[in-house]
């Protein structure tokens, strides 16, 4: 019986439909379009960092000053204090904003979950950060953080604290991490929701007959259940963390000092201000595997454990 | 309905006029696809002067036609004119405006060898000067001019000055600067925005470098980061946490003109702001007062600026050139009213005041001060004629300034930290080929 579904199957998928003459040629040419875009704006940029990320090259001197230089780029970064300084940097960037987004974001879903009055227009409130521009973030934050007249400043103060944020090398990191936070919960919260409501139901109601507290209701069937959901948000913020350039070049500009230069602007810095191209692809080159990595271990570290594994 | 079957040779045919149509446009040739008109980039808008600058050279010159096109002066609009000159995009004569940007173009193919114009024509030959450098010379060869002469000076709010009864110094030094800083402080003023740069002033120009290491030995560099830092602390310079969390750096005129600092150590193109009640309302007039000596060296903290260059693959060279000269023998005028002086004058005393202090200088400037300090000093300009990882060096003086005047940093440690990041990069670029 099942040898025959399968061939019944099989057969449907290689019958053709009258008139279409079995040639690829056509669909080349509805999807040529979309294709040039990305070799032009995909393939060809990639497959230039990595050949660049092996020369000495300063975009000025035109593709005839490319000097080939071996591996001199990927020592001279492993002996660079700064890339190790924006590396470090980078990795509490993330390792802080990350998760907290997360766990908010979760929080938030299951709380905008539940029958709310005004649901709805709370749930668009929280995901406006995700979709403001980015200049317009930072002008704002910048007014609010301002360390003398700042309303952050003046609520904080009632504590007795007055953070220097943007103007302070201790401060200037966390502030970022507060602002990448903000933006990216609510966010967080509206993938989440779509989550929970493809919860199984059956699920809930047998833990209910089973008289379930609302706890053991979280770990055993909510959580597993959400946590592909997780693992795609980790991905993906971890990957934008790590790649943050927008809000740091708008505020802070990698300062005071160094305290802002992640890996991103530092390698901004030193393709852009330095001309040094080949080296700023090598640490291009080099992010990307360190980001593919931390990408692959956050994968492999909650496989398994999902509801329908 | 019938339906039209493609054939493979039509379904190519198509593919590649696709391609061509997408591609061709991109592509403009080996020429660049080059009009006839000459193609001017510059930094400044048209209608800051360039405009007319254009203007009063085609009605000298009818044979040429030129047009202007404007880059953003920052890390993006640079990035685009250095893209646009490898891609053979049609450009004849540009502008250079950073050091370091300067080196780079000079020393990488893209500025044509005008050694022998600047050497044939008597009115070019101070361009030659490599005492006081209005030109940028690579490996003897002149490859950049300036147009432009900016000399700092320090402004004074005329209001507040006679409130204090402070003398408007004639000459004074950096000692005497700070001095009148504490004099000018008030509950709702700051004396100074900042310090001027005490180690240019002492040691002039390729400050910065000695031999083939970083000068950041001297102690005048200790000095200036010490300074700025106390006068901080005492209040008698802005807080430098204020100017990081406002971004005043760039707005540095609306503080001015609002009062909340009083002494303003700037430039001619910042003189804008304060001939138009109007759009930049205040109630003071403004006075000059030249910059501060330190140990007895006077070396202005200003320079001569604004680099025009040629395209070295012009096939206009001669147009270029006749645009080039004009700009810099006669046609700068128009320039004023940015706050550019023309590197080699060529205007009278009257054209610099309506052109840089509007049309009620009276109004709004002491004029007897502004005579003094612009029109009739003489103040030693220089152009850094070496820029080994000027780049690198200037983000390292910034970053270390900026955690030594936020209190965070020593001066002493702050420009220990500046001297060996400089001596590195000096390092890494003399290395490179």
């Amino acid at each position: 019986m099942a040898t025959a579904t399968i061939a019944t199957a099989s057969r449907v998928r290689t019958e053709k439909a009258p008139g279409i003459k079995p040639s690829g040629w056509i669909g080349f040419l509805f999807i040529a379009p979309n294709l040039l875009g990305v070799i032009a704006f995909t393939l060809i940029p990639l497959i230039s960092v990595v050949v660049l990320a092996f020369t000495d090259w300063n975009l000025v001197s035109g593709l005839g000053g490319i000097t080939f230089n071996g591996i001199d780029n990927f020592v001279a970064i492993a002996r660079d204090p700064g890339f190790w300084h924006a590396i470090g940097l980078t990795l509490v960037y993330v390792v802080v904003s990350v998760p907290l987004t997360v766990v908010l974001g979760l929080a938030l879903g299951i709380a905008l979950n539940r029958p709310l009055p005004g649901r709805a227009v709370l749930r668009a409130i929280f995901f406006l950060p995700y979709i403001v521009n980015v200049v317009a973030i930072g002008m704002t934050w910048l007014m609010l953080m301002n360390p003398k007249a700042g309303l952050v400043n003046q609520v904080l103060d009632a504590f007795g604290i007055q953070p220097g944020w943007f103007a302070s090398s201790h401060w200037a990191l966390p502030a970022l991490i507060v602002m990448a936070i903000w933006g990216g919960v609510g966010y967080c919260s509206l993938i989440y929701l779509s989550a929970l409501q493809d919860a199984p139901a059956q699920l809930y109601e047998a833990a209910d007959i089973d008289g379930a507290s609302a706890w053991a209701k979280f770990r055993v069937i909510t959580w597993p259940s959400l946590l592909p959901t997780t693992i795609f948000l980790m991905v993906t913020l971890i990957i934008g963390a790590s790649q943050g350039f927008g809000l740091i070049a708008l505020i802070t500009a990698g300062g005071p000092g160094d305290a802002t230069t992640t890996i991103s602007y530092y390698m901004y810095q030193t393709g852009f201000q330095f001309y040094r191209f080949g080296y700023a692809s090598a640490i291009g080159l080099v992010t990307f595997v360190g980001v593919l990595v931390l990408t692959l271990l956050t994968w492999r570290a909650q496989r398994g454990r999902a509801l329908n594994d | 309905m019938r339906r039209k079957r493609f054939s493979r040779r039509e379904v190519l045919a198509g593919v590649g006029a696709g391609l061509a149509a997408a591609v061709v446009p991109g592509c403009s040739g080996g020429d660049g696809g080059r009009s006839g008109a000459l193609q001017v980039w510059g930094g400044v808008p048209a209608a800051s002067g360039p405009g007319d600058v254009v203007k009063a050279f085609q009605e000298k010159f009818p044979q040429y036609k030129v047009n202007y096109t404007r880059f953003v002066n920052d890390d993006r609009g640079n990035l685009k004119l250095d893209t646009a000159l490898q891609g053979g995009v049609d450009i004849d004569v540009y502008f250079t405006y950073s050091q370091g940007a300067l080196a780079l173009r000079a020393g990488s193919g893209l500025a044509a060898d005008l050694t022998d114009r600047v050497t044939a024509d008597p009115e070019l030959k101070v361009f030659l000067d490599t005492v006081q450098p209005r030109s940028y010379i690579d490996n003897g060869k002149v490859k950049a001019l300036a147009t432009a002469r900016e000399p700092f000076f320090v402004l004074f709010n005329e209001k507040l000055r006679q409130q204090a009864g402070v003398e408007l110094p004639h000459d004074w030094t950096i000692d005497e600067f700070r001095s009148t800083a504490k004099q000018l402080t008030t509950g709702k003023t700051v004396g100074a925005y900042t310090v001027p740069d005490v180690a240019r002033i002492a040691l002039g120009p390729n400050y910065w470098y000695d031999g083939n290491r970083s000068n950041f030995g001297d102690p005048h560099f200790e000095q200036g980061f010490r300074l700025g830092r106390e006068m901080i602390a005492d209040g008698t310079a802005f807080p430098w946490t204020e100017v990081l969390a406002r971004h005043l750096d760039a707005y540095q005129q609306n503080s001015f003109l609002t009062e909340e600092f009083h002494l303003w150590s700037t430039a001619p193109f910042n003189l804008r702001y304060l001939y138009d009640a109007k759009k930049y309302p205040h109630d003071f007039k403004v006075a000059f007062a030249p910059s501060p000596t330190v140990d007895g060296k006077d070396w202005n903290g200003g320079s001569f600026s604004n680099f025009i260059m040629i395209n070295p693959k012009s096939p206009k060279f001669e147009a270029a050139w006749a645009f080039v000269k004009f700009w810099l023998t006669e046609g700068a005028t128009p320039m004023l009213k940015g706050g550019k002086l023309p590197a080699l004058g060529g205007v009278t005393d009257d054209q610099v005041i309506t052109g840089m202090l509007g049309k009620e200088p009276d109004k709004y400037f002491d004029m007897d001060s502004f005579r003094r300090v612009v029109l009739e000093a003489d103040p030693k300009l220089a152009t850094d004629t070496r820029l080994t990882g000027f780049p690198e060096i200037t983000l390292a003086v910034k970053q270390q300034r900026d955690l030594c005047w936020l209190g965070e940093k020593d001066p002493g440690v702050a420009i220990r930290e500046v001297r060996r990041l400089a001596d590195a990069a000096i390092a890494r670029n003399e290395r490179r080929p």
